[in-house]
């Protein structure tokens, strides 16, 4: 799906991502952070930050951001524990999008709700974006 | 849980404990396949640098949950039920570079039988440039 700077206004919404917790996925990201958090060992247990990257990737396969941009801020509230296998869909809405001089930039708000529809992480992450063309 | 820090033990101006990081290319890829992020800036090196970059950059994210991992270290379970991080990217990481991770006890707010622990966070590269500064929260409770 691709689009257009013009057509990143405040108010659009992404489509839901849905994604599951595979155990491969969050062994890769534990390895690839060097987590050896004890909360983790054998608990089942998946870190917060793995499922706020595998959420923002899903607003990524909408948005394809172009080589260039740069994630400037990023806040991410935890509210509750997940669990691998766990299926976690995501919800995306800009909530602000300006040009300033020749950079784009724009604000994604989220949040992430488990298979009984609740909220386990929600944020905000901003993007500067260079020159005008298609994402 | 072993080694978090205890109500008792928190004090404003206090550091938690700190981590030392080495970023390799190698992290940076296996971080791509966890997340899903395959953009070529953090994965080919000659398409990063035609681009600008100067070589692979690693993901902020990857470097964000060196964070989360201090925070986690210091504040068990309680992180992950009711943790809150609001950052800035400064600056990039590369493959080599050795990420000191930092935190300092800021604000303590108790309230309700609950604590409201607020620290100042950052990451800083070798050159001793800040890659990421900002603030993490968490709600302890006494068990």
């Amino acid at each position: 799906m691709a689009l257009t700077y013009d057509q990143l206004a405040a108010g659009f919404e992404f489509p839901p991502g849905i994604f599951k917790l595979e155990a491969v996925r969050v062994t890769h990201f534990l390895r690839s952070v060097g987590d050896t958090s004890q909360v983790y060992q054998g608990s089942g247990l998946v870190p917060p930050m793995a499922i706020a990257a595998m959420a923002m990737t899903k607003l990524s396969e909408t948005v394809g951001l172009p080589p260039g941009s740069i994630h400037t801020s990023q806040e991410l509230s935890f509210s509750g524990m997940t669990r691998l296998d766990d299926t976690l869909t995501s919800y995306a809405k800009i909530s602000r999008a300006q040009k300033r001089g020749k950079f784009h930039m724009i604000a994604v708000d989220f949040d992430v709700r488990d298979q009984s529809q609740k909220t386990v992480l929600t944020g905000k992450t901003s993007f500067m974006l260079p020159q005008a063309g298609e994402l | 849980m072993p080694g978090t820090l205890t109500l008792s033990q928190l004090s404003e101006g206090m550091e938690l404990p700190g981590l030392t990081k080495s970023v390799t290319q190698l992290d940076i890829n296996l971080y791509a396949e966890a997340g899903g992020d395959h953009n070529p800036v953090h994965l080919d090196n000659e398409f990063a640098v035609k681009a600008g970059h100067g070589g692979t950059v690693a993901h902020g994210m990857l470097i964000l949950a060196y964070i989360s991992q201090m925070m986690t270290g210091a504040f068990g379970a309680n992180w992950l039920q009711a943790g809150r991080l609001d950052v800035r990217f400064k600056a990039a990481a590369r493959p080599g570079d050795t990420i000191t991770v930092s935190g300092k006890v800021a604000k303590l707010v108790k309230a309700n039988g609950q604590t409201t622990v607020t620290c100042s966070v950052q990451c800083v590269n070798p050159k001793g440039e800040t890659v990421i500064t900002g603030e993490a929260q968490v709600i302890v409770t006494e068990t």
